[in-house]
């Protein structure tokens, strides 16, 4: 419900496995790492010294996300207790399920 | 907008203004970020200035997400609430302390279904609005109304077919009141305008069907010769019975001897579909799929057959060369 031209539109990004903070703590602030395309439109994920190739998937069923908002605190009968809003959409993710693939820099053969 | 609904003991469901859904979560191993602002190679290609490192931020993770799934409309309840405190007419003492308040509003927020789905299911079994109230009438009162109709069209020799509305509130004002009278021509007829004037089409087989039921309800079962006979006698005469105008009402045992017939009303069973075929295989071992079919006709989604549903909860075999449906775990 709404227009769809108002509601902001973001992207997911699916990884298999875990990702785990470098150093202990949470990951919030953290970097993930860079996301870069091909010129094909493939997307690439660095994530510390690994790559991860992965693809654009239009989702078949699009996501809708909810921010749960205060409800009254003594709602009336008939009232609804909590209101959710739909933020945004997500009609497209970004799927990575191969494995990542250390990023070994070249060492120069010695001659 | 969209609704969740249900009580703390029941599974969530999502309603919009006419459709139910089921609210399941589900799980997944991959991890899900969203980012906001990420952008897909085509939008990228489309602003081809941006060789600059764009800065997102990601708005959070998670391994699980609500999937939303059609469902049939949880109505059972509305029936139940409403049969707590039918209605007996009014001069009936019961009605001075309403206990429940049963205004559309609060119906929506106790009935798991979309405010199109409640409408209707009330219009379905004939529920009416009594002083502002979704009332359901009691049964002996809707048949001492449904008499008082039928007695007078049988005292005017009108045709079925053509029961005119102003001279039945004319006639019956004295007994009953109007809104009364109204409710139940448009119970059991069709309401139709012809030269200006309201007519009702009675409608037989739901006549007949009432008139059955309010004969077995009296017993566990009946010889159904007997009942047969009895049944047809008792309907306006110029109404024939038939036994087909009480699927999903009445059960004739076959296999007795005498063959009998007994009440089993659809809307008693329960709601969900292995404890309704449950219900069913503890009544009766085993049915056919004609016998079975208005017992089970209510479960079916959207694009579901009977044979479908059959296939799921059932297990067929042949007995005396027709096809039989049993249950597929032993029934206690």
């Amino acid at each position: 419900s709404g227009g769809a031209g108002a509601l902001a539109q973001w992207v997911l990004v699916e990884l298999q496995g875990e990702v785990e903070p470098r150093q202990s703590g949470g990951l919030a602030g953290s970097l993930l790492g860079d996301l870069h395309y091909t010129c094909e439109g493939i997307p690439v994920l660095i994530v510390g010294h690994h790559i991860l190739y992965g693809k654009v998937v239009q989702l078949e069923k699009p996501f809708a996300v909810l921010v749960k908002q205060g409800g009254a605190p003594q709602p009336s009968p008939g009232e609804p207790h909590g209101h959710y809003a739909v933020t945004a959409l997500i009609k497209t993710k970004l799927l990575f399920k191969t494995r990542p693939k250390p990023i070994i820099t070249h060492v120069p053969r010695k001659v | 907008s969209l609704v969740i609904r249900g009580e703390k003991d029941e599974q969530a469901v999502l309603c919009s203004k006419d459709k139910t859904y089921d609210m399941k979560i589900a799980d997944t191993s991959n991890m899900l970020l969203f980012i906001p602002g990420c952008k897909t190679p085509e939008e990228l290609n489309a602003d081809a200035a941006s060789c600059n490192i764009i800065h997102s931020q990601i708005a959070g993770f998670s391994n699980n997400y609500w999937e939303l799934r059609r469902c049939r409309p949880k109505l059972k309840k509305l029936r139940k609430i409403l049969m707590e405190d039918p209605y007996e007419g009014p001069d009936s003492q019961k009605d001075q302390t309403l206990t429940f308040s049963k205004y559309t509003t609060d119906l929506l927020s106790l009935i798991q279904a979309s405010e199109e789905e409640i409408l209707h299911q009330l219009q379905v079994i004939d529920a009416c609005k009594i002083e502002g109230y979704w009332r359901i009438l009691d049964f002996d009162y809707e048949m001492k109304l449904l008499n008082h109709v039928t007695q007078l069209i049988d005292s005017e020799s009108w045709p079925f077919s053509k029961v005119p509305l102003r001279v039945c509130l004319e006639e019956l004002r004295c007994l009953e009141p109007r809104e009364m009278i109204q409710h139940i021509l448009l119970s059991y007829g069709r309401k139709y305008v012809d030269d200006g004037e309201v007519y009702f089409e009675m409608r037989e087989d739901k006549i007949c069907r009432a008139i059955a039921q309010m004969l077995l309800q009296n017993a566990v079962k009946f010889n159904l010769s007997e009942f047969e006979e009895v049944w047809q006698q008792s309907v306006p005469e110029g109404m024939t019975t038939r036994l087909d105008q009480l699927k999903g009402l009445a059960l004739v045992d076959k296999s007795s001897r005498p063959e009998t017939i007994f009440l089993l009303k659809v809307e008693d069973l329960p709601e969900n579909n292995q404890e309704r075929f449950n219900s069913l295989f503890g009544i009766r071992e085993k049915w056919t799929e004609v016998d079975i079919t208005p017992y089970i006709q209510d479960l079916c989604a959207e694009k579901q057959t009977v044979g479908a549903l059959l296939t799921k909860y059932a297990r067929s075999s042949m007995l005396n060369g027709v096809k039989v449906y049993n249950s597929r775990r032993p029934i206690s």
